[in-house]
């Protein structure tokens, strides 16, 4: 009795069914995850966040002066900011190169980032996995050193670096990124702290979303091969007018990324410098719809 | 046990075969665009995976999209969209459900206004929508339909950024066209 109640009940409900809505299911499951972090810049650190096919990345970097110079010299300010540019384009979804410039040791870099792996949003693919690699010249005028004046080579430095983040829910993201410096002649006259060719560390950033288009940003960067001091920042992401700015406190001045690693941190606190990207990406040439 | 199973298998397949006999139209290849004309910008957004159901028989319409398949021709701005405006990866799908008005009597070539009366679903927010469309019977077994409506996006609880480099209007025209196979 029960069984055949059962049966009808079913036969009820299939025949409702039988003229029922579509079954919703998502084009894609496996669809990549957006927004890792808000730009490919992340305080001083590279990330994962690709750019699209032929867009152009620009960013504004700067870093001003000790916070304990106080009101006087306006909590750093006013001793003039270290400025980095950086130019970055995507010949591919997975493939950007990019010239940077830092005005300590008028350093000029080029770099690439490749993007290998792309969180998804059902875990198939649980980080997003990404290289950078990059060489630099220093470009001082080192010319009163009559004798000693460096050549191309001995000027040269290079980066390399592997950024691996996820993605954890809406608002949290966190990246971990080894990296490593080779200055080929670690110079005194450099406006480098270290006396080492080789420096290795291990890049943190945290993104702790707060609203829509603003996050709190976070990044340590311990050294691995030598006494420097680490690196340590805190700042806030804000996404507005098509810009992603970012303010901070960091204990670098540098902006660079090998110079970043041999440059030398301040004492987190009282030494904390003030600090101010801006990011925006221009598309060159829309994009066709596709299907 | 056996006999249960065996009458729920054959619930479902009587079900199955009745299903086509029925007046049932189905894509899943229609289109949809949004057009957000703001003051100063205006742009488009486009997705040609629109599902939809046209049952004449028991006067059922049922459409729906996968919001991650609208693409506006900048990656970034797809990307906000989906994150901070539409939040995809909670409420992943437009939706209307409802029905026509009255039934039209399709004769083939013949476009046919109707008045559909349903629930549009975005953003995890329901409301009670008409919608004027027209449909054809451009082929013995195809029927094309075409419609266009507009959304308020505050009606859906859809944010408005204040500063972007696009401004987004507040009323979206969104325009459907599908050609839909007999099922």
């Amino acid at each position: 009795m029960k069984k055949s109640l059962f049966v009808a009940l079913l036969f009820f409900f299939s025949s409702q069914i039988s003229h029922a809505q579509l079954v919703r299911t998502l084009v894609n499951e496996s669809q990549e995850v957006d927004l890792t972090f808000h730009a490919p810049r992340h305080i001083n650190l590279l990330t994962v966040e690709p750019l699209d096919k032929k867009t152009l990345h620009f960013a504004i970097m700067h870093t001003f002066g000790t916070l304990d110079g106080g009101f006087r010299n306006l909590y750093g300010l006013d001793n003039g900011a270290v400025i980095q540019f950086s130019f970055e384009y995507a010949f591919s979804d997975k493939f950007s190169l990019g010239a940077s410039r830092q005005s300590r040791d008028k350093i000029y870099n080029l770099y690439g980032r490749y993007h290998l792996l792309k969180q998804t949003q059902d875990n198939k693919i649980p980080i997003s996995l990404s290289f950078m690699g990059g060489a630099g010249i220093n470009t001082s005028d080192y010319s009163f050193l009559a004798e000693s004046n460096p050549n191309f080579a001995e000027r040269s430095s290079f980066a390399f670096q592997m950024m691996a983040a996820r993605k954890f829910s809406d608002k949290i993201s966190i990246q971990i990124s080894p990296m490593m410096a080779y200055f080929v002649d670690p110079n005194p006259i450099f406006l480098i702290e270290g006396d080492q060719n080789l420096y290795l560390a291990l890049g943190l950033s945290g993104k702790y979303k707060i609203t829509g288009k603003s996050s709190l940003t976070l990044q340590w960067i311990p050294n691995l091969n030598n006494d420097l001091r680490n690196n340590l920042g805190l700042g806030i992401d804000l996404e507005a007018g098509g810009h992603v700015f970012q303010m901070y406190f960091v204990t670098s001045q540098m902006l660079n990324e090998q110079y970043l690693l041999a440059g030398g941190n301040g004492v987190p606190g009282e030494q904390f410098r003030l600090g101010f990207n801006v990011n925006r990406v221009f598309a060159t040439g829309r994009k066709k719809q596709s299907n | 046990m056996k006999n249960l199973l065996f009458s729920i298998i054959f619930t479902c397949f009587f079900f199955q075969e009745n299903f086509s006999f029925g007046q049932e139209y189905l894509t899943k290849e229609g289109k949809l665009v949004f057009l957000s004309k703001a003051s100063l910008s205006e742009f488009t957004g486009e997705s040609k995976q629109l599902n939809g159901l046209v049952d004449l028989e028991n006067n059922l319409l049922d459409f729906y999209v996968d919001l991650n398949t609208i693409q506006t021709g900048i990656g970034l701005r797809d990307r906000h969209m989906r994150e901070n405006y539409l939040e995809t990866k909670k409420y992943p799908f437009a939706e209307f459900t409802g029905k026509m008005r009255s039934v039209p009597d399709l004769q083939e070539g013949q476009k046919m206004e109707v008045n559909a009366i349903g629930l549009f679903k975005i953003h995890g927010v329901e409301k009670e929508i008409e919608v004027k469309g027209y449909l054809t019977k451009i082929k013995a077994d195809q029927i094309q339909l075409e419609a266009n409506f507009s959304v308020l996006l505050s009606d859906y609880k859809i944010d408005i950024p204040k500063v972007m480099f696009y401004e987004l209007a507040e009323e979206q025209e969104v325009t459907i066209s599908a050609i839909l196979p007999k099922k």
